[in-house]
């Protein structure tokens, strides 16, 4: 089979994500002995902002398990994954647009809806495989410190992360059906996103922040009791809403 | 036909001017009665209705008829921003219409237009290819969904134009992505082509070279309807010549009764603009003309049939009143589209 040059280009892409995040998940494991050992100096060190003083308190009570689902899915993945998400679904058909490549990739005799679901699974398969990938990896660097993870409720974990990070994607790649500048759309989310995660870190208004949906506490209940499916429904839902309302502007989109 | 003259007297002009004994604006292929853009009964692989589409306040493509038969080039002629690239897009279902139908190849236009772009093959007129692709990827990707046949059909045509497939889309000149886009649209074997501009930034020789194998397609039954801004194009390889300006179409016409028309057509050029229309009015009761009509520092003038352009020329100089100005600039037999269009339908900017 012959792999085009776009598809070539999504192959390293992916690539190169999975790198970064198992060279921070790396890092994350091998620092799991001194965090334990200097939590007591790491709370003096939060005491400024509660959240984060409230949080080592908790990995500290909760031990290796709780510090690595932090580090690599709500450190890791969340902030990585975010800038992904916008930056793999921005330039789905606003790209297109913004090159003025979108007449000939419309005008072959692909129907709109097979051309768009297609972007929508390569950009969605770009952000979520590294994400399962570099979970698998969990246990074996855990026991380079003498630490243990179960595969299975890590690739639940892993789940979790990737359904939250598509809600993002989902509704930025949204955006980009009816958008011309990618990088505007870009832009827009990830401000959006960095919003969220500062309104995260103060205590008043924390539970309004999107990244309490997967933040450790979340995904150590998942690790621990299994499927969350009120939470999974409401991202399955939202998923399902944006790719349809994607599939309906874009039989409309005028090149 | 005919030559410019320069600062000179009428009848000093040297001119070779066709005279033709029979001149009609009508399209013969056409009846009288029917629409712009329509054909009598009989085999038709385009047959649209009422097509129309705006953007906003813009009506860009007001209710236009279009029937095209197997076989038969027909070239679409407008100026700029005349909804001509818009009513394209609309035939191969790249944008939907806001009235009107259309069935292209006995494919109707519903949808998203998939069934007809099955049917059709199309060259945009933008030239937008992914620059980073080697030219035989971004022929790949643009044959996706065409068989393994057309490719090949393609790449044997990029072999004819002699365009180089190793080298990369930002290496291409403009004129050879034009042809890339044109070797995509000739490939499949299809019914029917749709090409906008496929001429544009090309050079004489690959102009020539390309109309050439527009006319050998439609001669094994295809049909192909192209847009174009020069009539010398047009009227060798068109059957056909459908004018469009402001989302209508203003004439249904074949080359031969253009040519005709640009034979017996003339422009007079002024110093000024009051020169030019004292000299219009004063060359309304010429007997040798069927109208005259002052645009800007030009008269446009119509001989009537059969007129020796020598003679008619005299009629000219003697039809102007003494000590008025002369004109600078004649152009007799060979008008260019642009004056004829001008001349004909009082549209500018061809």
């Amino acid at each position: 089979m012959r792999i085009g040059m776009q598809n070539r280009a999504a192959i390293l892409t992916t690539i190169g994500y999975f790198v970064v995040l198992e060279l921070m998940l790396v890092a994350a494991c091998l620092y799991w002995p001194q965090f334990r050992d200097n939590t007591s100096a790491l709370k003096v060190f939060a005491a400024p902002v509660p959240v984060l003083g409230d949080l080592v308190s908790y990995l500290e009570d909760k031990g290796a398990v709780a510090y690595v689902l932090g580090q690599h899915f709500f450190k890791g993945c969340s902030v990585l994954g975010v800038a992904a998400a916008a930056l793999f679904a921005a330039g789905a058909i606003a790209g297109e647009a913004h090159r003025g490549t979108l007449e000939i990739y419309l005008a072959r005799p692909i129907s709109r809806r097979r051309l768009l679901t297609e972007r929508y699974l390569i950009g969605a398969t770009q952000l979520c495989l590294p994400v399962f990938l570099s979970t698998l990896t969990i246990p074996y660097l855990l026991s380079f410190v003498n630490e243990t993870a179960a595969y299975g409720p890590l690739m639940l974990c892993a789940a979790h992360e990737s359904l939250f990070l598509l809600v993002l994607y989902s509704a930025t790649f949204m955006i980009s059906v009816v958008g011309r500048m990618p990088l505007k759309i870009t832009f827009i989310v990830l401000i959006f996103a960095i919003f969220n995660f500062a309104i995260y870190m103060v205590k008043t208004v924390t539970q309004y922040s999107l990244f309490r949906k997967s933040d450790i506490e979340v995904l150590l209940k998942v690790y621990e009791d299994g499927v969350p499916l009120g939470l999974w429904s409401v991202f399955i839902g939202l998923n399902l809403a944006f790719l349809g309302a994607s599939l309906a502007l874009f039989e409309r989109r005028v090149p | 036909m005919g030559r410019a003259v320069k600062n000179g007297l009428v009848q000093n002009a040297i001119l070779r001017a066709v005279t033709s004994p029979a001149i009609s604006r009508e399209n013969p292929a056409r009846s009288a009665a029917l629409p712009l853009g329509r054909l009598p009964e009989g085999e038709r692989v385009i047959e649209a209705r009422g097509l129309t589409r705006s953007f906003g306040d813009v009506l860009a493509v007001d209710g236009i008829d279009l029937d095209m038969r197997p076989g038969t080039v027909v070239g679409l002629l407008g100026p700029n921003g005349t909804g001509k690239s818009t009513l394209l897009r609309l035939l191969i279902g790249l944008v939907r219409p806001n009235a009107g139908s259309a069935t292209i190849a006995g494919a109707r236009l519903v949808g998203d237009g998939t069934a007809v772009r099955k049917r059709v093959a199309f060259a945009p007129g933008e030239i937008a290819l992914y620059g980073e692709m080697r030219a035989s990827d971004q022929l790949t990707w643009l044959m996706r969904g065409r068989g393994r046949a057309a490719e090949a059909k393609a790449i044997a045509m990029t072999e004819t134009l002699g365009l180089p497939l190793r080298k990369r889309i930002h290496e291409y000149s403009h004129g050879m992505k034009r042809q890339l886009l044109f070797c995509a649209a000739m490939g499949p074997d299809l019914p029917v082509r749709i090409l906008d501009e496929p001429t544009e930034g090309l050079d004489p020789a690959k102009r020539s070279q390309v109309l050439e194998l527009i006319a050998a397609d439609a001669q094994k039954g295809r049909a192909i309807l192209l847009s174009s801004h020069h009539l010398s194009e047009v009227e060798t390889v068109c059957q056909r010549i459908l004018f469009c300006y402001k989302g209508r179409l203003l004439a249904d016409e074949d080359p031969a009764t253009l040519r005709r028309l640009a034979a017996r057509s003339g422009r007079l050029d002024f110093a000024s603009e009051t020169a030019a229309t004292m000299a219009a009015q004063a060359l309304q009761g010429v007997a040798c003309l069927d109208e005259s009509r002052a645009v800007e520092r030009s008269v446009f003038v119509e001989f009537v049939e059969g007129q020796e352009p020598f003679g008619a020329l005299a009629s000219l100089e003697a039809g102007l009143p003494k000590g008025a100005e002369r004109p600078i600039g004649i152009e007799f037999g060979r008008l260019s589209l642009t004056d004829l269009y001008e001349r004909v339908y009082g549209v500018r900017g061809l």
